[in-house]
């Protein structure tokens, strides 16, 4: 059996209390079923893609966030329009947060047309510019300075908006890591970074990925580290909740890291014959959603039938979505040649904010 | 440059219907002018870089530039290539104009996994414009030694999605930066430190943009094109000035696009071809040019297509081991004399 | 085959010098297409020594004496003017050494050249570190023209040979092309001949020659043999020289039909296969007695009446187009036009036309229609005025004394050159040709 952290693997660093879950910014009922909603989309969308790419429909390979759900939902959950996303490769839910729909997201595996890239890239490397979102590129963790850049723009103009990025515990040890926490740290930019630590990067596990803790790194890039469950999507909610505030109000960039553990391999094509047996069935117990249901019906008055019947609306309607990507053609060879360089520059549009503070921002606004 | 100063002694550019004034401007005051007028019209310019704030930059570009519009705008970086051309892209992506400074050319490769990957294939990916200039103070003739004197230009014209330019004159410095800041892609704007302040010619005040993607014809002759950019040019123009022949000098100024049109119709009238650069011979800006030529103008051809580069070594330190790599004026008429008398 | 395009020279010491051979009054150059005799072969007289391809037709050229084949003095697919020297045939043993080493060194000094110092090149610059093979001041270039320099010379139809080179190694340069034309453009023009092709160079201005292009995928190219060349610049020629206009009859073959039935078994026993094209050559030769102005040529600003009838037949070959004439068809019977047109024809498919058989037509029939097409506008055979065309005889239905028959029928054609003669001429013209077809009175 391989060495594992332990400690890192049971037991969250250091999870804030949550006593400044801000009475002010609560989450309703609506949004708790929503949560759930997205978690489920994220996990029935990936199941059909990876059938999808076992019945040969998905050219390359395959990669998902099986056991992540809580963390892209619960953090993309906090943000609002005008906020500013760059989301990685077990962050589908994410995207589904932001407004894009399974159908897209499985046609663009299978290099359709109407995949969000038209074809252009594959699997989850894409964004949708129109919601707000910056697509990521392979070089990890590139996107980091791109998401602090772009929080260097808001802060430039004094608006109060947020960058967004993820990245997993592998990408702590690139250099390009340290240049985006330094800058983001000297110029006290907007952005929120979310570490997602699954315990492997690949097949590297944490002890030979770093001798710290990525957290506590953060604070020598005078900012807050924290470290949160990341597999429950409202402790992840709220951690985020919190950074986004904090940097909106020009506090500057957090770095949250969510413990979590990626439940199945790098991609299709990996057995993770290096997870240990007992760690992997330990972390199919704390499966995020199974959790989010329970609680659901356990603490905030769900029924166990309104529980089922979001989950089969939801795979009822990803099941849809996967017929109408099937019926997405495959993009005209031609445009293969298209697009090398832009005619003009346009800004990228607002994504979906699901959460009812934005909704009822957004129903204000528009009776005014 | 070991050599007395590089002049420019052609007529300023052309320029458009109501030509402004001209002053004479070095080189280097005209990439600054155009900096500073482009930040001046357009809030949304901002130059990022090491050392370009307080201090005005390594070679003095945005001297001036941390008083007159401050540190919001003039961003002295921490020293991280690929912080810089990154966060510039989301910066870009998000409405600024980010011109980044390389302190010198070279060091492009600590960053270029922002450029080429990021910066380069966004638009291609995802529709997503990326409006930044990197400006890389480039080329050699001072000592300055393998990490300090490249001329890196043929590394980005493999990776599509990126334009890239190498004036010669001060006037073209200025308008193409002019041109480069106003495009919605990024650009490598290749800026030679020999031309620095060696170079001076008459410059338009105010508004000057050069097209991206046209060469110059920086002198007219029928019996051999001279294909060049950068500090090239110069070495061109001094040769045809003391062989007294027909030599044609075209001056690329833009590398991509690169103004293919030009280039043929040069050929086409003259038959006879020189490309010149001081970038390394393999895979170079030569070799493709060399290849259009051959694969568009093969019999207008009156004599085999040569190329006048660096050799593919480093660029050494010491004089005469870096005057024995770079081209020098011998090189160029030598080069200039085999192909008139071929 | 006619030996007397091939000039022969004795030259000193037994040698023979075999040169480009004439081939037909307006034949200025020739193409080497093939050697069938390497340096070194014996040869005997009258063997086939080459074959030359000009822009009227290909050649085998026999060898004037008998001998050793000495040297090869221009190569396959190089185009030399007539009268160039194209080999050397040693016919003696006592002689032979000198003279060629001789002509090569008198080559070699052809040029200026440019001195075999030329510095090598140097770690950098435009050559590599290792010395170059290619060092342009070490070798004899006089006989290596550059791209630029063929294509001009094809265009301008410069003798390279003929051209003292400036560059180095004496290699022929753009500007010495150039001063060659400049020079020729200054002398007299030639003055067109009425009697056959009037080819000369294109003068310069054109649209210029397109560029190279390298195949793209799912194409294939060839360069054009030297007939599609031809053709093709004979056919652009024509379109540019006359004011072409078509004109159609339609003729009732019912007649032509009947009296073909009649000929038919008697003809074929003596050997003819009797077509329908004969009795259409054979009207048209009457119908050109009335009409002389059909039978003509335009030369500048005057008309050339042909007292004789010289009738081209466009013959198809699977690689092009040949146009054999039957010289002073007026005289010929149907009879002897139908075997007149099989003969020119097979000649010319089995290549056995000679190039007079090609000269000197007055006007030419084509007939598109054996291959079952049905109109046509075919271009005029310069400088000819009109080329009549036979379409395919179809039956069709037609209103005959107010009823409707079916008849054996077909379009013919007319082209005709609108600077020689109108609309009206040449409809009555074609007139008289579908009323001597539809009387059947043909013999």
């Amino acid at each position: 059996m391989k060495p594992t952290n332990g400690a890192l693997a049971t037991e969250p660093a250091r999870v804030r209390a949550d006593k400044d879950a801000d009475a002010g910014l609560p989450l309703t009922r609506d949004d708790r079923a929503n949560l759930l909603r997205y978690m489920a989309m994220m996990r029935f969308a990936e199941e059909r893609g990876l059938t999808l790419y076992r019945q040969g429909k998905v050219p390359g390979s395959f990669y998902d966030g099986r056991g992540q759900e809580a963390i892209p939902v619960g953090s993309a959950y906090a943000l609002g329009p005008r906020d500013r996303m760059c989301i990685l490769h077990r962050d589908l839910g994410a995207h589904f947060v932001r407004g894009v729909t399974p159908d897209r997201y499985l046609a663009n595996y299978m290099g359709r047309a109407g995949g969000v890239t038209g074809g252009k890239d594959g699997n989850m490397h894409f964004g949708d510019r129109r919601l707000g979102c910056v697509g990521m590129v392979s070089m990890l963790p590139d996107m980091a300075l791109v998401a602090t850049g772009m929080a260097l723009a808001f802060k430039h103009r004094g608006e109060p908006r947020v960058a967004l990025t993820y990245f997993g515990e592998g990408s702590t040890a690139n250099g390009q890591w340290h240049e985006a926490m330094n800058f983001a740290g000297v110029h006290r930019l907007p952005v929120v970074f979310i570490l997602e630590n699954n315990r492997f990067a690949y097949s590297t596990p944490n002890e030979l990925e770093f001798a710290v803790d990525p957290v506590e790194r953060a604070r020598t890039y005078g900012f807050p580290g924290v470290a949160v469950d990341g597999n429950d999507v409202e402790a992840v909610f709220e951690r985020t909740r919190d950074a986004v505030e904090r940097a909106r109000a020009g506090g500057g960039p957090t770095l949250i890291e969510c413990h979590t553990m990626r439940m199945h391999g790098h991609g299709a094509h990996d057995d993770m014959s290096y997870v240990p047996p007992e760690m992997f069935e330990e972390w199919k117990g704390r499966d995020p959603i199974e959790r989010y249901q329970a609680r659901l019906v356990d603490d905030f008055g769900f029924e166990r039938a309104e529980v089922d019947a979001i989950l089969d609306e939801v795979r009822a309607y990803v099941a849809e979505c996967a017929e109408r990507a099937l019926a997405s053609p495959m993009p005209a060879p031609e445009t293969a040649f298209e697009g090398v360089f832009a005619e003009e520059w346009e800004p990228l549009g607002d994504g979906h904010a699901p959460w009812s503070r934005w909704q009822a921002a957004a129903a204000a606004k528009e009776a005014a | 440059m070991a050599e007395a100063q590089l002049t420019s002694d052609e007529p300023a550019p052309a320029v458009e219907a109501q030509a402004p004034a001209t002053r004479e401007l070095t080189y280097l005051e005209a990439i600054s002018e155009a900096l500073r007028e482009e930040m001046r019209r357009d809030e949304t310019v901002i130059c990022m870089g090491e050392d370009i704030g307080a201090f005005g930059g390594a070679f003095k570009v945005t001297d001036g530039f941390y008083e007159e519009f401050g540190a919001a705008r003039v961003i002295d970086t921490p020293l991280a290539e690929n912080a810089i051309i990154g966060t510039a892209v989301g910066a870009a992506i998000e409405g600024l104009r980010p011109v980044c400074e390389m302190q010198f050319a070279d060091f492009i490769s600590c960053g270029f996994d922002q450029l080429v990957n990021v910066a380069a294939k966004l638009h291609y990916r995802q529709g997503i414009a990326v409006p930044i200039v990197v400006r890389l103070p480039s080329g050699g003739g001072f000592s300055g030694g393998p990490f300090h004197s490249q001329n890196p230009e043929a590394w980005f014209l493999q990776a599509p999605g990126l334009k890239v330019v190498a004036p010669a004159t001060a006037a073209d410095a200025k308008g193409l930066l002019i041109s480069a800041i106003r495009d919605p892609n990024p650009v490598c704007f290749l800026e030679h430190k020999g031309l620095y302040r060696t170079v001076r010619d008459e410059v338009p005040a105010g508004e000057h943009a050069v097209p991206l993607g046209k060469a110059r014809v920086a002198r007219e002759g029928s019996e051999l094109t001279v294909i060049a950019y950068g500090s090239s040019v110069h070495l061109a123009l001094r040769a045809a000035e003391e062989l007294g022949e027909g030599i044609e000098v075209i001056d690329l100024r833009s590398l991509c696009p690169m103004d293919t049109e030009a280039i043929l119709a040069s050929v086409r009238k003259t038959s006879k071809v020189l490309v010149a650069h001081e970038a390394t011979r393999s895979c170079g800006v030569g070799a493709e040019v060399s290849a259009l030529i051959a694969e568009h103008a093969f019999e207008y051809l009156d004599a085999p297509v040569r190329r006048l580069t660096a050799p593919d070594v480093p660029i050494p330190f010491s004089p005469p081991l870096e005057q024995a790599v770079l081209p020098q004026l011998d090189d160029m008429k030598e080069a200039c004399d085999e192909l008139l008398r071929y | 085959m006619s030996s007397s395009g091939t000039s022969a020279a004795l030259a000193a010491g037994g040698r023979v010098e075999v040169t480009m051979p004439q081939m037909g009054i307006s034949v200025s150059e020739g193409t080497i297409v093939e050697w069938r005799k390497q340096p070194g072969d014996e040869v005997v007289a009258d063997e086939v020594l080459c074959e030359v391809s000009t822009d009227k037709i290909d050649v085998e050229i026999p060898c004037p004496a008998s001998g050793v084949l000495e040297s090869v003095l221009v190569g396959e697919g190089e185009t030399v003017a007539v009268g160039t020297p194209i080999a050397l045939v040693l016919t003696g043993e006592s002689n032979g050494e000198g003279a060629g080493t001789a002509g090569a060194r008198e080559r070699a000094a052809a040029g200026p050249g440019a001195g075999g110092s030329s510095a090598a090149p140097g770690p950098k610059g435009t050559g590599d570190r290792r010395p170059t093979t290619d060092d342009p001041g070490e070798l004899d270039r006089s006989r290596f023209y550059s791209p630029v320099v063929q294509r001009m010379a094809a265009e301008h139809g410069i003798d390279l040979e003929s051209i003292a080179g400036t560059g180095v190694g004496g290699r022929v340069r753009k500007k010495d092309v150039e001063a060659a034309i400049a020079a020729r453009s200054a002398a007299p023009a030639h003055k067109t001949l009425h009697t056959e092709s009037p080819y000369r160079p294109e003068p310069e201005a054109q649209a210029p020659a397109p560029s190279a292009r390298p195949a793209l995928a799912g194409e294939r190219r060839e360069v054009m043999t030297p007939m599609r060349k031809a053709i093709a610049e004979h056919m652009v020629r024509s379109r540019r020289t006359a004011a072409h206009v078509t004109t159609v009859v339609e003729v009732d073959f019912s007649a032509v039909r009947r009296r073909r039935a009649e000929l038919r078994a008697d003809l074929e026993r003596r050997g003819v296969k009797l077509t329908y094209l004969a009795f259409v050559a054979r009207a048209a030769v009457a119908a050109l007695q009335e009409f002389p102005v059909l039978n003509a040529s335009v030369d500048g600003e005057e008309l050339v009446y042909h007292d004789s009838v010289n009738l081209g037949i466009a013959v198809a070959l699977d690689d092009g187009l040949v146009v054999p004439v039957i010289p002073r068809a007026e005289r010929l019977s149907l009879e002897g036009m139908a075997a007149a047109i099989a003969e020119v024809a097979e000649k010319a498919r089995t290549g056995r036309l000679v190039p007079d058989d090609v000269q000197g037509g007055t006007f030419t029939i084509t007939n598109p229609g054996q291959f079952g097409a049905i109109i046509a506008t075919p271009i005029i055979n310069q400088p000819q005025v009109a080329i009549l065309d036979l379409e395919a005889v179809v039956k069709r239905p037609v209103v005959v004394d107010d009823a409707i028959a079916i008849r054996p029928m077909a379009y013919l054609p007319l082209s005709f050159d609108h600077r020689a003669l109108d609309g009206a001429t040449a409809a009555r013209f074609l007139s008289r040709i579908k009323a001597i077809l539809e009387s059947g009175d043909v013999s």
